[in-house]
């Protein structure tokens, strides 16, 4: 009885406690004989205290660690737990942790008490440094194979955690984890006590296969094909030796991971990936369903059966399991929305679930797949429950209106109401803020909703607790307001901001205002704006009055140039501008000696940087971080229907990349200024011995072929390796010879597994062509190749010549064109006119073009344009219109459509339509699918 | 309740018969101090044993006195943390092999640059040349000299010459670590 009380006083005394005090008391570990009981109350304090943040300076970190040390002459279980516990936290601080090496061994030996031996393991594998590792090699390794799981899970995660510092002498140990695998243990419930995770949630049993497959990934994660076999072999279905669910999880993403890195495994990872569908633990289904729709350019027929698993779990009795399902199914909506057609029935019964995440996952992903007509029904529905759901949930149905308004504009007008309607509703700033820059964006894309659009945000900002959105609303009525017809309407209440609100407000509400007076065609308007502007003089705040006098020199002022100055419709194109910043900053001090030259920036205008917004608004709004499913592969990898259009997006940040790389090298630097760079790309199948990729650098009067040699054969180096190019004209060119001349190349010097070598080739262009010449590359990587004695590592001294020929590179039109954005495309065409029209028709290869999507990436990416109005996701499988924009190397605009119907029988037949300020460069676009 | 009287009973006889005292083992590598502490405690003499890390505790029960031997890896990483364990101990015993001659003065200066710590200051010393049953071994006498025992002022010292593994000598070292723990 006593006892229990005792211990009640402890942990209230916990509560109370700082460092220097138990410091001080930690004396009491060097006390003999030892109390057991008031040591393990002084443990708790420090766990306490470095679990609240506090950490112990390394000296006191030390004296605390000798005093825990000679606690280790007390054999009393729960103090010998405490006090592994305290060695894992302090080992990182303390110096000289190796000292209690061994004493823990002790405990790990196989005759010591069961309770001792997994906690043992876990601190061992903390304390130990990289030249002690083969001492605790075989007691690690007779650890794994244990019979009794705790400890075996326990010796397999510290392996987990030494491979980092003892790669060598771990990797030893795959026999021993292997049979692990196998083992089978089952149970470690209670044997596994308090800290071994043996014992946590019902899958218990088996936990030893998850951690023992988690460690072989490990060390084999440098070589993908015993990774390949290994989930072969683990994950067939008949050998179902795998019995933990968490193990089959773990070779889900395993396989997923493959099958993103290399193509060529993707059919059997997808086979694999399809079985563990029908797998016995729903925790496998739903891994199984993510990994594929999280393939890249995953196919109708790939993810068919993963939402049809899915569709069976919707009518599942178990919450959990519906909103797993759904949520998954919400991410597939927002890539393949056609898959889910014949699940929408399921879906719709799941609005009115009573959980109210399930429901707004089953509306906004009915809001993805819906067609037209569906949608009106579905707001009313959710306007029916919007009040009863959190503010994350309501951004997330925000964000599919606000990409279902882009999608349908005719139904704005319904949409509209609706967001007018929850902006009045109670929210935070995170749910306002959505609300309001989805009726930006209808102001912007959708201009027959500017009117209304703009008298809702009026009647927002009259009452807007939120200084920022004010801000922007203002900003926003200032340029969209003089522009409609009745441009007063809207200066009373920007006018009643002035008089309101805060000085920020003020200062936004006083620009607004500015811009309805300059350029003001009514005089009478102008008149009233500048008794307004005048009375704003008198503000008490600085930046009020500042702007006011500034603007009212400009309303005063010329007309043109204050103009000029409020339209500001150009800006620079701000990812370059960034990059080319920092280059500067980070450059040596000789850079300083001249100024930053800001006329390198390319100037981006408004009407294009809109254009591209938008086209980035429609991609999936499946951005929010809070509620998409977690997903395994890294963010760049993100999976997207098209890649050749991000791609596009980022093409002017990627070829600064190009540029930094190109204009190291001495020889490439005199060149000038790189105008473009292609895509990468490859020359040799993945599975060869050299891989080669290639990148086509366009200059102003030159052509630099860049080639990437990767060596995979571990036992060999390339040395001094060059690359023969021989350029071909196109088939039908008059030529025998191309025009293109060798100019210099820039060999690499030495190439081995770990070091991949790039060889630049430069070609000089015939001034007479003007600049763009097309030919085909024959490509011949010459080198001299040694083996290297495995024995020292040491390349040999004597090696042969040796030839590779890889397949032939070719320069197309697409490499002198770059993708770009405008505001209309229609505009353009227009405007460009037939004169330079040409018309070209083609049947695409069969075998490699199997349907219309694959022939958009196709031509997306040969061509190098942006497609634009959302027209790079094809609607039908059948017929298709692709329209496309981008300005050649020296500016000048190219616009394409391309018409496009799929037949079985023919495969895809094209026809090509190019207009182009340049003659030239238009033929060489409508000549570059051939 | 059973825990409750457990704990008196276990309290009284602490206080009438058991005595714990704490013995540091300290030395060069490869002097013998785990071997010799393994037959203390009643264990098998071993040749194959692997050098400490860091350090082994094992209790040496002899009659009502418990000795807790704190026995310290030698190799030199290890001896700067001897200081920590020989902090408060009854008695610091210092082994060295007899055979080894090159490595005495090492072992020389190791232990005296312990002994000028102030906070070590009047533990008595216990110097144990091991190995005495090869034959080439230094004698008693000769130890002192080559460890210069007699410069070490301010404390208890002996010297012995034993062997753990023909238990030569033994029972003498115990009688020594027990008369220390009377007073």
């Amino acid at each position: 009885m006593s006892y229990s009380k005792k211990d009640e006083d402890g942990d209230q005394a916990i509560f109370k406690v700082d460092r220097t005090t138990v410091f001080q008391e930690a004396r009491i570990f060097n006390t003999s004989p030892i109390s057991p009981r008031k040591c393990r109350i002084q443990l708790t304090k420090i766990i306490y205290l470095l679990h609240t943040g506090e950490r112990f300076p390394t000296a006191e970190a030390t004296t605390l660690f000798f005093g825990i040390t000679k606690l280790f002459q007390h054999r009393d279980p729960s103090l010998r737990q405490m006090v592994y516990l305290v060695i894992k936290e302090l080992a990182s601080t303390a110096e000289d942790v190796i000292m209690v090496t061994s004493s823990i061994m002790k405990d790990t030996a196989v005759g010591s008490d069961v309770v001792y031996r997994p906690n043992a393991i876990r601190a061992l594998c903390r304390i130990i440094d990289a030249t002690n590792v083969q001492a605790i090699e075989r007691l690690i390794k007779t650890a794994i194979v244990d019979k009794t799981p705790s400890v075996s899970s326990a010796a397999l995660v510290s392996s987990y955690h030494l491979l980092p510092i003892a790669k060598d002498v771990v990797r030893r140990w795959a026999n021993e984890t292997q049979e692990a695998v196998i083992a089978n243990k089952t149970g470690g419930g209670f044997l596994g006590l308090g800290s071994s995770s043996a014992s946590i949630g019902p899958p218990s049993g088996y936990m030893t296969q998850y951690h023992a497959i988690g460690l072989l990934y490990q060390m084999r994660s440098h070589d993908r094909m015993s990774l390949v076999k290994m989930v072969q072999q683990y994950g067939s279905q008949n050998a179902s030796s795998i019995r933990s669910p968490a193990a089959v999880m773990m070779l889900v993403r395993l396989a997923g991971k493959i099958a993103v890195e290399d193509s060529n495994l993707r059919k059997p990872m997808a086979q694999l990936l399809e079985g563990w569908l029908r797998h016995k633990s729903e925790m496998v289904n739903f891994e199984a369903a993510k990994v594929i729709c999280e393939l890249p350019d995953v196919t109708d027929a790939e993810i068919a059966p993963a939402v049809h698993v899915l569709q069976l779990f919707l009518t599942s009795p178990r919450a959990v399991t519906k909103f797993a399902a759904i949520r998954i199914l919400h991410h597939i909506a927002s890539f393949k929305p056609n898959t889910l057609q014949h699940c929408n029935m399921d879906i719709e019964t799941l609005i009115s679930n009573s959980n109210r995440s399930i429901a707004t996952f089953a509306i906004t992903t009915l809001l993805k797949t819906g067609n037209e007509a569906s949608v009106d029904r579905l707001m009313k529905q959710i306007s029916g429950f919007m009040a009863d759901i959190t503010d994350e949930f309501k951004i997330t149905i925000v964000e599919a209106i606000r990409t279902l308004c882009l999608k349908f504009p005719s139904k704005q007008a319904g949409m509209l109401a609706f967001l007018s309607g929850i902006l009045r509703d109670e929210g935070g700033y995170e749910f306002k803020r959505s609300v309001v820059e989805s009726m930006f964006d209808l102001i912007k894309f959708v201009p027959e909703s500017k009117e209304e659009a703009l008298a809702h945000l009026c009647e927002f900002i009259e009452d807007c607790e939120f200084t920022k959105l004010a801000v922007r609303v203002l900003h926003l009525l200032g340029q969209e307001g003089p522009k409609t017809s009745q441009p007063t309407k809207y200066i009373r209440y920007i006018y009643n901001r002035v008089v309101l609100e805060n000085a920020v407000v003020r200062a936004a509400a006083v620009t607004a205002l500015a811009k309805f007076g300059v350029g003001q065609k009514d005089e009478d308007v102008k008149k009233s704006v500048v008794v307004l502007l005048t009375r704003c003089l008198d503000d008490p705040d600085d930046e009020v009055r500042d702007r006011a006098a500034l603007n009212l020199k400009l309303v005063k002022g010329e007309a043109e140039y204050g103009w000029k100055f409020i339209q500001n419709d150009s800006i620079f194109s701000l990812p370059v501008f960034e990059h080319q910043l920092v280059m500067y900053v980070t450059g040596d001090q000789s850079t300083f000696a001249k100024p930053f030259d800001i006329s390198t920036i390319p100037v981006v205008t408004r009407a294009e940087a809109d254009a591209e917004d938008k086209s980035k608004k429609l991609r999936p709004a499946s951005d929010l971080p809070t509620l998409k499913a977690p997903t395994i592969t890294a963010p760049g990898a993100r999976p997207s229907a098209t890649p050749s259009s991000e791609a596009a997006v980022n093409a002017a940040a990627a070829s600064q990349q190009y540029a930094i790389a190109l204009s190291a090298v001495p020889e490439i630097k005199a060149l000038g200024q790189l105008l473009k760079s292609s895509r990468v790309v490859e020359l040799t199948e993945a599975e060869m011995e050299y891989v080669v990729t290639a990148v086509k650098h366009v200059f102003k009067d030159y052509i630099v072929l860049q080639f990437d040699v990767k060596n995979t054969l571990p036992e060999s180096v390339l040395e001094n390796v060059t690359v023969q190019c021989t350029p071909n004209p196109p088939e039908d060119a008059e030529e025998e010879e191309s025009p293109l001349v060798e100019e210099f190349y820039v060999p690499a010097p030495k190439i081995t597994v770990d070091n991949p070598g790039t060889i630049y080739v430069a070609f000089k262009t015939p001034e007479e062509a003007d600049g763009y010449s097309i030919a085909t590359f024959n490509n011949v990587l010459k080198f001299m190749t040694k083996e290297i004695d495995p024995a020292t590592g040491e390349a040999e001294e004597a090696g042969y010549e040796d030839e590779y020929e890889v397949e032939d590179l070719e320069l197309t039109g697409g490499d002198y064109v770059v993708p770009a954005f405008c505001g209309s495309w229609q505009v353009v065409w227009e405007q460009l006119g037939t004169g330079t029209e040409l018309t070209e028709v083609y049947g695409l290869p069969k075998e490699t073009v199997k349907g219309i999507e694959d022939a958009v990436n196709l031509i997306v990416s040969t061509l190098s344009m942006q497609p634009l109005e959302g027209t790079d996701v094809p609607l039908f499988t059948s017929t298709h219109v692709l329209k496309l924009f981008g300005k050649s190397i020296s500016g000048g605009k190219v616009i394409a459509m391309v018409r496009m119907a799929y037949s079985t029988a023919n495969g895809v037949t094209v026809q090509l339509t190019v207009r182009s300020e340049e003659a030239d460069v238009g033929k060489l676009v409508a000549n570059a699918l051939s | 309740m059973a825990g409750f009287f457990r704990r008196i009973y276990d309290w009284l006889l602490s206080l009438f018969w058991a005595t714990e005292m704490d013995i540091t083992m300290i030395g060069l590598q490869n002097a013998g101090k785990t071997s010799l502490l393994r037959v203390l405690s009643g264990g098998e003499f071993t040749t194959d044993s692997i050098p400490t890390v860091g350090f082994n505790m094992k209790r040496v029960q002899k009659g009502h006195v418990t000795l807790k031997c704190w026995d310290l890896g030698g190799q030199p990483r290890f001896r700067a943390m001897w200081e920590r364990y020989c902090r408060g101990a009854n008695a610091i015993v210092f082994i060295v092999d007899s055979a080894d001659i090159a490595a005495l003065p090492i072992a020389r200066e190791e232990l005296h640059t312990l002994l000028l710590k102030p906070i070590l200051e009047g533990i008595p010393l216990l110097v144990l040349g091991n190995k005495s049953d090869l034959p080439d071994k230094l004698g008693v006498d000769d130890l002192i000299d080559e460890l210069d025992l007699r410069e070490i002022k301010h404390r208890e010292v002996s010297c012995y010459s034993i062997s753990a593994k023909e238990e030569t000598n033994l029972e003498a070292v115990l009688q020594w670590l027990i008369s220390k723990a009377k007073k």
